[in-house]
């Protein structure tokens, strides 16, 4: 067989091999996302046929419920985003400079989220820093009796979600950090450069890659979160997970349900967009 | 090593350390304290009465039975359904050559920039008018769709790591491409391929959301049992007993995998 019949056939065959999960993805995931998409603009008209209306945009938009839960979503995400990049950072410059024991455990801690279930961290939040919960028995034991429970306000998801993020952002921040080389923070010592100056002027640049990668798939992660703010959350206003459950599975209005789905792709979509870039081009340099 | 472990550096290792036991072991602490206490008021420290009463009344329940029968079965069949559909996929592209190779090994990277959720949400209002809707059938696809990735990424780089001389020495001692494949390929990828398994089996019996969006009220997957238990919070001890009754074998089972795995393979692959 000639070299060129070899690879025709190979080609066939592997274009064979991932026809099953691209047909299973276009059928149940873009074929009924872009069609329930296009069901809150095209709606059935009166007298038969289709007509085009921004009419469920129109309700979203000026109904104050549905925005209050936009923006609780947003600041949600905003503030979870901007903690979990600050208490990792520390942590992950930490692991990168330090060997042995101590941070043998710190990693290991910090990756433990990882393997608990999302139902069973929330239980456990609940029992730790919700009211009379064991967090604030400890705290009165020291004598401090000021304890304000987060569990929720607005501030239980956030806790929630930083707990969940954490193993993530942080394995793909010590990935980044292992780029920057011993060797040019000797050199930028060696010229008299002071520990913030290293940070802002070596590590940074070098790790803006990890950073983005991070915000986006957290932003990502953190927009469409149901469970944490369903069970540790305030329900009014709600952030839009809930929000989207209720409208669909209590309200039973699937058009309003799809409408906030479409909003939120829209609003994701720039974090989206944002990843994808990033890793493309990750690629290309990768080739080169 | 670089002169960076001051003194000082290690007081900062010590601060993180404080604050990941206060943040991450002291919760989950809680729950295992929990199942197995019998009585405990607030402010005592401690339960005031430690003791197994609990696991035999959650033992007792016919829901929670039930429940396990249904997220063991979901499980089982979305596993099974998954290896089916990806590990052929993950070889294509690990070893066969074919037009569009990199275009649809990123439209696969892609999945991970849209919100999960929201994409349920569009599926599941399809799934209305198919009568999918509380249906068993509903649920395995949605949770299906979900384990796509990990079970096309993972094995995916244990074929590419299985060495290439080994393949084609045996092709040289006249082994058919099926042979060097059964007895030389598979062999040596088998072991992230496990645990590939393990994981999505794991993550599938913890599934949540579409599980609750598409099978409520009908299907009651276990996580779904124990949401409903928390929340009445009339018996605080049922949620940490079933807790703790699963998730410990489920830790187990995970923490083999990553053994296997590694953590620098998930940062890469979400492209770290």
């Amino acid at each position: 067989m000639s070299a060129t019949a070899m690879s025709l056939r190979s080609g066939w065959r592997g274009l064979a091999f991932i026809a099953i999960p691209v047909t299973a993805i276009a059928i149940f995931l873009f074929y009924p996302a872009a069609l329930s998409i296009i069901g809150t603009l095209v709606r059935p008209a009166p007298g038969g046929g289709y007509t085009f209306s921004l009419q469920s945009y129109i309700f979203f938009f000026t109904d104050s419920y549905s925005l209050a839960n936009l923006a609780r979503t947003l600041w949600t995400t905003v503030v979870t985003l901007v903690l979990l990049i600050a208490v990792n950072l520390p942590i992950a410059l930490y692991m990168r400079f330090t060997k042995g024991r101590l941070a043998a455990v710190i990693q290991a801690l910090a990756l433990f989220p990882m393997f608990v279930p999302g139902i069973i961290i929330c239980y456990a939040l609940i029992r730790y820093m919700g009211p009379n919960g064991w967090l604030q028995s400890l705290l009165s034991l020291v004598g401090f009796h000021h304890y304000a429970s987060p569990h929720l306000t607005p501030w239980g998801p956030v806790v929630g979600l930083i707990w969940d993020g954490m193993p993530l952002t942080l394995l793909i921040l010590i990935s980044g950090l292992s780029n920057v080389s011993d060797a040019s923070i000797e050199a930028a010592r060696d010229v008299g450069a002071g520990r913030l100056r290293i940070l802002v002027s070596i590590i940074t640049p070098e790790i803006t890659h990890s950073l983005l990668i991070v915000s986006a798939l957290n932003f990502l992660g953190i927009f469409g979160q149901v469970l944490m703010p369903f069970m540790l959350g305030p329900t009014n206003p709600e952030m839009m997970g809930p929000f989207m459950l209720r409208t669909f599975s209590s309200v039973r209005d699937p058009l309003q349900a799809s409408t906030q789905a479409t909003i939120t792709f829209l609003i994701c979509s720039l974090a989206g967009v944002a990843y994808v870039r990033s890793i493309a081009r990750r690629q290309r340099e990768d080739r080169t | 090593m670089i002169a960076l472990s001051s003194r000082r550096f290690e007081v900062f290792g010590y601060g993180i350390l404080l604050f990941l036991i206060f943040f991450i072991v002291l919760p989950v602490l809680t729950v295992f304290l929990w199942a197995f206490a019998e009585q405990w008021f607030y402010p005592a420290v401690l339960p005031t009465k430690w003791g197994f009463r609990f696991w035999s009344l959650v033992l007792a329940r016919p829901d929670v039975w039930a429940a396990f029968v249904t997220s063991m079965e979901l499980s089982l069949t979305v596993t099974a359904l998954s290896a089916v559909i990806c590990l052929p996929a993950a070889y294509a592209f690990s070893r066969l050559d074919f037009p569009g190779k990199s275009a649809f090994m990123m439209s696969f990277l892609m999945a991970n920039a849209f919100p999960r959720f929201a994409l349920i949400v569009s599926i599941a209002v399809l799934f209305l008018s198919f009568d999918l809707i509380g249906t068993f059938t509903g649920v395995v696809v949605i949770q299906l769709l979900n384990t796509l990735l990990l079970m096309i990424w993972l094995p995916t780089a244990a074929f590419r790591a299985v060495s290439r001389e080994m393949e084609e020495a045996a092709r040289d001692v006249g082994a058919s491409a099926w042979q060097v494949f059964r007895y030389v390929t598979l062999p040596q990828a088998f072991p992230t391929i496990a645990a590939a398994l393990l994981m999505t089996f794991v993550w599938t019996f913890y599934e949540t959301e579409g599980a609750w969006l598409v099978g409520a009220p009908r299907i009651r997957t276990m996580p779904l049992l124990m949401m409903q238990m928390i929340n009445n919070q009339l018996v605080v001890q049922y949620g940490a007993v079933l807790s703790v009754m699963l998730w410990v074998p489920s830790l187990v089972a995970i923490l083999m995998a990553r053994r296997i795995i590694g953590g620098d393979a998930f940062a890469r692959g979400l492209g770290g």
